[in-house]
């Protein structure tokens, strides 16, 4: 990459450590620490929930996937608007008004402790390695591309991200995360001008070329389980998600509980859904462009240089001869996204049509020997092929403008920073709230408790770090923990829902969420064709059903009460 | 539990209004992306 990326790169990453260290100065004992003394503005909350969800993942890999699979990933977002409104009016004031720090904190004085330490515990779990996730994804990417070994890159993007997190807390977290959403969102816009500017066809006509090859279809009203991306699988499956993620992780909840009133609480959760979809449309429309730029230049057959130098090394005819028949094919294609441009140019429907039909199926053909070169990539290298992920990164080296790039590779870094700091924030408050100070010692001066939250932020950040520098390693592991937190997010949303249920019991939330998580093992392994959007539902509906048949035929202890 | 005041409820609502609206739009013109240039 040349000097002058790299110097936007640490330039940013300078100013974004001073600012955050900056912002700690009024960080005075825990209440600053976790919640910023409940002095934030809801715009700020808003902009820093709506960082949170716009990691590195959502900037290399959802923009691949617009550039792979089109504009239909975007469902999954449709039920976030109707899930913020419902927190708005049921949660949110519960929650803000219980004058909690940690959603599972509420939990023991609805029900007891139990349930407390369980919900909490499986938040830990689950939060830590995505965390380590979050990280592991851009610097795999990273490694591959500019040659480095994993760790450095985890250090480029761990280390002042935890720096900031552990001596500002939520102050540093949530201001940190305004000016970096500013750069991300800068960077999209850049890089979408930057591609209209350089496709050589008008921005109609390569609509047409990305509608001719299936890429602008956004909408899917078909019913089905096993789609994960139709409207209704986002619309409620997406829904109840949402509400699980926003309502009971406490990585959004204590955003929220930092806000200044339960009316601004409610106002910062609105905000963020406000530009979720749009923001989502651009980032897949990122995708969908480059899509179209790589009609008209010669992509690579793999993307990730790693691999494509070792599987041209490994087995060079196999690859030679893929990427003959990938080279005739891009040719087939080239010409029939010309001749779409050229028909929609003069006004030529018919001739349209039939071009579009041509140019769908050159690009299925392609798409044929890209899945032969990604599955001869897996075998030679034995690591899973994620290809999707190096395609926004490749363009972007080789083809945005000096500078432009540096920004985009910074915006990246911002991304997953912005993501990981919330969470280690919230795992350090979990773990001295929920556990140090609830099981361990409970009373303190506030400056013993201070201590050791930032003792707790920085280790979480090494666990997260060391996560992510072994990630290639444990693969798998970190697939089977993300599919472990798929079994409780629906069914801790579950307890909460009983909790608003006045005749709920606390042997109800705790028998209903076991069961809960059993449900969905069992739907998991026993039809795992089905889209894993519809286990929040069966997590959901499971608590609510068994917990309120096991709390009818519970006793009422005196204690139990709504707030 | 705190109450919400009057004028953070109206803001609320406003609030609503506007983001509920700006979905809209936005699912309108995907929509209209969709119909105009998808086979």
């Amino acid at each position: 990459m040349h000097p002058l990326n790299w110097v936007i790169v640490v330039g940013w990453l300078t100013y974004v450590v001073t600012h955050g260290l900056r912002r700690s100065k009024g960080t005075k004992g825990i209440d600053g620490y976790f919640l910023a003394n409940r002095s934030l503005p809801w715009w700020a909350v808003g902009l820093s929930v709506m960082a949170t969800q716009l990691s590195a993942v959502t900037m290399i890999g959802t923009t691949g996937q617009g550039a792979t699979d089109g504009m239909r990933f975007i469902q999954f977002y449709f039920g976030l608007p109707i899930a913020m409104v419902i927190l708005g009016v049921t949660l949110v004031p519960f929650l803000h008004g219980a004058r909690v720090y940690t959603a599972y904190e509420y939990l023991e004085r609805r029900f007891d402790a139990k349930t407390r330490s369980l919900t909490a515990f499986l938040f830990l779990i689950s939060r830590a390695m995505s965390c380590g996730t979050i990280i592991a994804a851009p610097a795999v990417v990273f490694s591959a591309i500019f040659g480095w070994p994993v760790a450095w890159s985890v250090a480029l993007i761990g280390v002042p991200a935890v720096l900031y997190t552990m001596v500002g807390g939520v102050q540093a977290v949530t201001w940190v995360d305004v000016k970096q959403m500013y750069l991300i969102v800068g960077a999209l816009l850049a890089v979408v001008i930057t591609l209209i500017v350089q496709i050589p066809v008008s921005p109609g006509e390569a609509l047409h070329i990305a509608g001719a090859a299936g890429r602008l279809k956004v909408f899917d009203f078909s019913f089905s389980l096993t789609n994960t991306y139709t409207f209704w699988s986002g619309l409620i499956g997406g829904t109840f998600l949402m509400l699980s993620y926003f309502g009971t992780d406490q990585s959004q909840v204590q955003r929220y509980l930092a806000a200044k009133s339960v009316d601004e609480a409610r106002t910062s959760l609105l905000i963020s859904a406000y530009w979720k979809i749009p923001l989502q449309a651009l980032v897949l429309l990122v995708g969908v462009l480059v899509f179209v730029f790589y009609q008209f230049q010669r992509p690579p057959l793999l993307f990730n240089p790693a691999h494509e130098r070792r599987v041209r090394a490994m087995e060079p005819s196999v690859y030679g001869a893929l990427e003959a028949r990938y080279a005739a094919g891009l040719t087939v294609r080239d010409t029939a996204a010309r001749m779409v441009a050229a028909a929609d140019d003069r006004g030529d429907a018919p001739g349209a049509l039939a071009a579009m039909t041509t140019l769908k199926a050159s690009d299925d053909s392609v798409s044929v020997v890209r899945t032969e070169a990604l599955a001869l990539a897996q075998r030679v290298t034995g690591q899973p092929s994620k290809d999707v992920n190096y395609i926004i990164p490749r363009f972007v080296l080789d083809y945005l403008p000096i500078g432009l790039a540096g920004v985009f590779i910074a915006a990246v870094i911002a991304a997953a920073m912005n993501a990981i700091s919330g969470e280690l924030n919230s795992l350090s408050t979990t773990t001295v709230i929920d556990f140090y100070r609830r099981w361990i010692r409970s009373e303190a001066p506030d400056e013993h408790f201070l201590r050791v939250s930032r003792a707790a932020t920085g280790l979480w950040g090494v666990f997260a770090c060391v996560v992510a520098t072994y990630a290639v390693n444990l693969g798998s592991l970190i697939e089977v923990v993300n599919r472990f937190g798929s079994f409780f997010y629906g069914s801790i949303l579950g307890v909460f829902l009983l909790a608003m249920i006045s005749r709920a019991r606390a042997s109800g939330a705790f028998i209903g969420l076991l069961v809960g998580m059993a449900a969905v093992g069992a739907v998991n392994f026993g039809a795992p064709s089905v889209s894993f959007l519809w286990h929040n539902v069966i997590g959901a509906v499971t608590v609510l059903v068994v917990g309120l048949l096991v709390s009818t035929f519970s006793p009422a202890p005196a204690s139990d009460r709504l707030v | 539990m705190s109450e919400a005041n009057p004028d953070g409820g109206r803001r609320f609502r406003r609030t609503l209004v506007s983001v509920m609206a700006v979905q809209v739009v936005t699912l309108v013109v995907l929509w209209l992306l969709q119909r105009r240039y998808t086979p």
